[in-house]
């Protein structure tokens, strides 16, 4: 559905995205991480057609955005990283005129908005200028906005900043429920334990793009995968074993646990059992521990 | 068109409510449309007995009779000073419309419907232009009433609408105020602070001053070449002013170079 080609983009001497390519199905959640400056926001307003390349494409069902910018913002829904609101104006009024500009007609426009507006808790508030309301209510009202033309594509750039953790579950039920609907949506999230409950798949991105992968495919990144073996003993007295397994990366005992980052655990986790029991170890329990995205993501920005 | 229309009519309503922008306009028209020609001419007779003033006159008109010297000259004095509302107004409405834009970051999500940025820039050229327009053309018609109602029993005849009048409502003023509108558009892209973009207005309020100076020092009277002259002046600066307003109101240099609080 979306294709970014080599996309590249230049302010001055500063190179903001470099060579970015990567693709999108329809339907997928698509999450966007990357530390403050590595070119999230500025590939959030290629895709939307705020701003040009500097070289590269983006094609979304086969055309190339750069000619048909206007629709192609017509199927956007954009969520911008500020609500935006006009403050001295309804939150009724405020919905009202920006869905104004998208082509629905002025029944299922009404009917729109008063349906995102009840689904977010607002309809209550409607009529009240929105200076009067918090910054959770600001960004739920930005979120409506965003969806009150019904886009293919939504562009979510962090959807759950400054909001309360029942707000913020109930936006991430929405963006889940919309995989029913069939909508491509692009998650750009600082959030990282959001992007993986989220996403089908992550694209790390420091200017360049680092990786492009589903969780599990990051999880089980170069075949390590990370054990527990939960002792009723010190740990410390089965050093000497661990140290013997050469496929043994990584390895930490702490109290009565031993942690280890293993290849080839077919092979190596049985023969480590083995020489554990052979020593009279009382095992408790014996897990794989799947790395957190964080931790992933921290070692991808490092390196 | 329909966008650009879309846009205005937010913010009239918006305007509606600001009443540091509508008040001081208020104030000018009342007092230079209304008050000002009436007591010009109701005072008349207390004024020519003024030896400087009846100087100043038979400077200005020769031959004429004084009373009517002086309605003409309270009419091209007070056709000048109605100018201010084209000038002042465009420089306040458009760098609030966009400041406050800025302000409230609505710019982004704004233009990342399907508007295009020339109907943005229609839009907010249009909420400067129409109040302004509207407001003098009512102006004027209130100065021609004020004017002829109090001065027909002793002229004998109806002064306004005249064609120097026909030429500061409809050519002059709508210039001056598109030129303004233009202006304030560039320059708020370039400023987060209200009054310093606002004060573009007085670029143009000090030569209106200048005239209404020069007037009543007796160095010259505004006729209609003056005022061709004038309109032939802002009709130049329109389309550079608007060439540059285009550039500026680029979606890319909205959010690339536009400075935000």
């Amino acid at each position: 559905m979306i294709i970014v080609e080599n996309l590249t983009k230049r302010f001055g001497d500063v190179l903001a995205v470099d060579n970015v390519s990567f693709s999108i199905d329809e339907g997928e959640i698509f999450a966007f991480l990357g530390p403050n400056g590595s070119g999230k926001t500025t590939t959030l307003r290629m895709l939307s057609t705020l701003i040009s390349p500097s070289s590269g494409k983006i094609t979304i069902d086969g055309k190339d955005i750069s000619g048909n910018s206007t629709y192609t913002r017509s199927i956007i829904g954009f969520l911008t990283e500020s609500p935006g609101m006009y403050e001295k104006i309804s939150a009724y009024d405020n919905i009202d005129f920006y869905s104004s500009f998208f082509d629905i007609d002025n029944k299922k426009r009404k009917d729109n908005i008063e349906k995102f507006l009840r689904m977010f808790e607002l309809w209550g508030r409607k009529d009240d200028l929105v200076a009067t309301f918090s910054k959770g209510m600001k960004q739920k009202l930005a979120i409506a906005r965003a969806l009150i033309h019904e886009p293919k594509i939504l562009l979510l750039d962090e959807p759950t900043s400054g909001l309360d953790p029942e707000s913020a579950h109930m936006v991430r039920s929405f963006i889940e429920d919309l995989r029913k609907s069939n909508t491509t949506v692009f998650l750009c999230t600082h959030n990282l334990e959001e992007a993986s409950s989220l996403s089908n798949r992550v694209c790390i991105i420091k200017s360049r793009i680092i990786k492009v992968a589903t969780l599990e495919e990051l999880q089980n990144k170069d075949d390590i995968k990370r054990f527990e073996i939960s002792l009723s003993e010190d740990a410390l007295k089965f050093e000497d074993i661990i140290k013997g397994f050469k496929d043994i990366k990584n390895y930490n005992l702490a109290d009565n646990i031993i942690k280890i980052d293993l290849k080839d655990f077919k092979k190596n986790n049985p023969e480590i059992i083995r020489e554990l029991v052979k020593r009279d170890a009382d095992i408790l329990y014996f897990n794989e521990v799947k790395q957190s995205l964080e931790e992933i993501y921290l070692n991808l920005i490092k390196e | 068109m329909k966008n650009a229309i879309i846009i205005f009519k937010k913010e009239i309503k918006e305007i509606a409510k600001n009443r540091s922008i509508w008040a001081p306009a208020l104030v000018i028209s009342i007092l230079f449309a209304l008050v000002l020609p009436i007591a010009f001419i109701v005072g008349a007779d207390t004024l020519l007995k003024e030896e400087s003033v009846s100087a100043l006159f038979e400077k200005l008109f020769k031959e004429s009779d004084l009373y009517e010297s002086l309605v003409v000259f309270a009419s091209k004095q007070l056709l000048v000073f109605l100018l201010l509302i084209p000038a002042m107004l465009p420089s306040l409405i458009a760098p609030a419309s966009i400041i406050l834009e800025k302000e409230s970051r609505t710019l982004e999500p704004l233009l990342a419907t399907p508007i295009k940025t020339s109907e943005l820039l229609l839009g907010k050229s249009l909420t400067s232009i129409v109040p302004s327009f509207v407001l003098s053309t009512i102006n004027f018609i209130l100065l021609s009433l004020a004017i002829d109602i109090a001065s027909y029993s002793r002229l004998g005849y109806i002064l306004l609408p005249n064609l120097e009048w026909i030429i500061v409502a409809f050519l002059l003023s709508p210039l001056i105020s598109f030129v303004i509108t233009m202006l304030s558009l560039i320059v708020s892209s370039k400023s987060t602070d209200i009054r310093s973009a606002q004060g573009i207005g007085a670029a143009i309020i000090f030569p209106i001053y200048a005239v209404i100076g020069f007037q009543l020092g007796g160095f010259f009277l505004l006729n209609i070449f003056y005022l061709l002259l004038g309109c032939l002046f802002f009709l130049i600066l329109c389309p550079l002013f608007l060439k540059i307003a285009i550039k500026v109101f680029d979606r890319e240099n909205i959010l690339t170079k536009w400075k935000l609080k």
